[in-house]
């Protein structure tokens, strides 16, 4: 073997250098990642999906931000997403979870964003959009009747926050166009 | 058979310690055994709450599962905390200082700073614990709890976990072994990570979808630089100390380190493909993932070339230490590997949003960094405490509870996953069946909860017994 030196190169012994190469390691990735997509979509908006037509996403109901706040508070998000990937990216479309994918212009206007890592439950972006046949209140207390599977109860979840809850989830739609993205025909 | 430079000192290998404890590490022994404990008690709380976890897992009823503090969602997010802010936490913290005063010779004369902030640590822990349990929790993973924990968290961390960088800043030769950088690396990235995450994401939050970019980056950090790295300083330093050898192919050493940390940081967004942020972002992520093989080969070329010449293997699975620190060294490999091959699109496409990415997680968190943690600690609590283990049965069931447990979840998580995700991508399987399909599993996940439980329980009885049988003064401490 080679007469080894490692112990001989200063970047390994000297303290400084290897403090500003981990601050270096730690800094890069965050300016160019973090920081340069604040600046790509920090300043996306409502827009129209075609020329003349309405801006979306639509404002958020006052009763909907309440319901996300107890969404938050129950650890939905540990077994819901709220994304739909494009098609070619899982079966999301086909599915019909969405008629089109999520884009980062549909979440420009939510206080607090909630993508979920995690689907032991439906996905949830396009919620509201999918379920208008559904009692979404049933579901919440009294699931297996409603034909989930392994969703909990919540039962225990005063009225008030219940209503919030549902109408959080029934604003939940990406059931419009968007410049991004088309909706499916 | 070692290998001397200029100055007479053996590489690829830690320098030779005292047989007896020297005043340096009795000076540890205070800070050291109080993060140790309470890291085992929460290691027991986060147990209990992931077999309750398990329990619900796949079935309509569950324990205590109509109760609001019991509700799956609080759960599941509790459970995380404590194991990783609690264990995985408290465990490095008694683990790095103990390593780099070994290497640096350190005497810890402020002993009860780091106590100190020990104290403050698990105090804000209890309570943003007690907090997420009352429902009042952030929504993202990891950084759950309420905002103003952070800050104390962040200040506790600086008192309690940068000692090992004083120590290294105050060794009295020049020379360095790669287990010093890691921990050195670790310790300093942290604090910047946390506090920039706490910033970005809970106090001053980034525009939409930025916030799930700030929290990806945060997780990949939290896990790859916080447990990857000082998981890596104690498979560096035991596995040549307890086979006095040299590790193979010691000079790449420094590039594993610096190609380690360069690319760690840059897989976060490698989690988010797919999803509604910037498609060069999810490239950057899959790059960087893939770039990853890199350190990941080289370490393995250090540690598995090691363990694999002159009956290394053999010798690893004879000595307890060795047996857990050698585990942990495959499944960092194992991480390192599916972590770069899963990172691609049609790989991730499949794997999305399943049990996959949970068992890549705890390939790392549990199967390396725990398995670590705990064959360090049967090298280092007899030499601190005078004792000896009480029971060699202990050991034993502490091991296969806990290693065949940790595989029967890896495999659900990682093949469960993957056959979840082929029928999930078959839009012609109804959700509902695709769920049920699942069962299986779930009834494996919850015999693995139980096992891993047994194990812990053995772990803590077992070392408690040796702490509180401990009344011979530390100096009079034997080396096995």
């Amino acid at each position: 073997m080679p007469a080894v030196t490692t112990n001989r190169t200063p970047t390994m012994k000297n303290l400084n250098t290897l403090l500003a190469g981990v601050f270096l390691a730690v800094a890069l990735p965050f300016g160019a990642l973090v920081l340069s997509g604040q600046s790509q979509l920090g300043g996306l908006g409502r827009a129209a999906g075609e020329e003349g037509g309405a801006l979306f996403p639509a404002r958020e109901p006052g009763l909907a931000i309440q319901g996300r706040a107890v969404y938050v508070s129950l650890g939905c998000v540990s077994c819901h997403t709220q994304q739909v990937r494009p098609a070619g990216q899982g079966s999301d479309i086909a599915r019909g979870l969405g008629g089109r994918p999520s884009v980062a212009r549909d979440y420009a206007l939510q206080s607090q964003v909630l993508l979920g890592e995690r689907r032991l439950g439906p996905d949830l972006a396009n919620y509201g959009a999918r379920t208008s046949q559904i009692n979404v209140e049933t579901l919440l207390t009294d699931p297996a009747s409603s034909g989930a599977v392994w969703h909990p109860s919540y039962r225990f979840v005063d009225a008030a926050q219940r209503t919030a809850l549902v109408a959080y989830l029934k604003s939940l739609r990406q059931d419009y166009p968007s410049p991004e993205a088309k909706l499916k025909k | 058979m070692t290998q001397d430079n200029r100055s007479g000192r053996p590489q690829g290998r830690p320098p030779e310690g005292d047989g007896r404890v020297s005043r340096g590490e009795a000076s540890l022994r205070g800070p050291f055994l109080l993060f140790f404990v309470s890291a085992v008690v929460w290691l027991l709380a986060a147990s209990v709450l992931g077999v309750i976890a398990a329990l619900d897992l796949g079935s309509m009823v569950g324990v205590l599962r109509d109760c609001a503090w019991f509700t799956p969602g609080r759960i599941a997010t509790a459970q995380q905390d404590l194991f990783v802010y609690g264990w995985g936490f408290n465990a490095f913290f008694a683990l790095n200082l103990w390593l780099l005063a070994q290497l640096g010779r350190f005497e810890f004369r402020n002993g009860w700073l780091a106590q100190l902030g020990g104290v403050a640590w698990n105090l804000a822990l209890t309570y943003g614990v007690a907090r997420v349990f009352a429902g009042d929790m952030t929504g993202y993973r990891l950084l759950d709890f309420p905002r103003e924990v952070g800050p104390v968290l962040a200040v506790a961390f600086l008192l309690a976990g940068f000692w090992p960088i004083v120590a290294f800043a105050r060794r009295p030769t020049g020379h360095t072994f790669a287990s010093q950088w890691f921990v050195v690396g670790a310790s300093f990235a942290f604090p910047l990570i946390y506090l920039l995450a706490q910033l970005l994401v809970l106090w001053q939050p980034a525009s939409g979808v930025v916030q799930a970019i700030a929290h990806s980056w945060f997780v990949a950090n939290l896990l790859q630089l916080w447990f990857g790295a000082s998981a890596l300083a104690a498979i560096y330093y035991f596995l040549p100390k307890v086979l006095e050898r040299t590790l193979t192919g010691y000079y790449l050493a420094p590039v594993a380190f610096w190609t380690f940390f360069l690319f760690a940081g840059w897989t976060g967004p490698a989690a988010l493909v797919g999803s509604p942020v910037p498609l060069w972002l999810q490239s950057t992520g899959v790059v960087a993932a893939a770039m990853m093989l890199i350190p990941v080969i080289i370490i393995a070329i250090n540690v598995l070339g090691t363990l694999s010449s002159q009956g290394g293997w053999a010798r690893a699975w004879n000595d307890t230490t060795l047996r857990f620190v050698s585990f942990g060294a495959v499944a960092f490999t194992l991480a390192g590997v599916l972590g770069g091959v899963f990172a691609f699109r049609s790989m991730s496409a499949v794997v999305r949003f399943t049990s996959f990415a949970t068992g890549l997680e705890q390939l790392l968190v549990y199967g390396c960094a725990s398995m670590v943690v705990f064959g360090a600690s049967y090298f280092i609590l007899p030499r601190l405490t005078g004792a000896l283990w009480p029971s060699a049965k202990l050991v034993h069931v502490h091991f296969w509870a806990t290693a065949l447990g940790f595989l029967a979840a890896v495999v659900a998580w990682l093949v469960g996953g993957w056959q979840n995700g082929q029928l999930l991508a078959n839009p012609a399987v109804a959700y509902a069946d695709v769920l049920r399909a699942g069962s299986a599993w779930c009834l494996v996940l919850k015999i693995s909860a139980v096992l891993v439980l047994v194990g812990h329980v053995a772990f803590a009885l077992n070392a408690f017994g040796m702490i509180l049988k401990s009344s011979v003064p530390a100096d009079a401490g034997r080396h096995d």
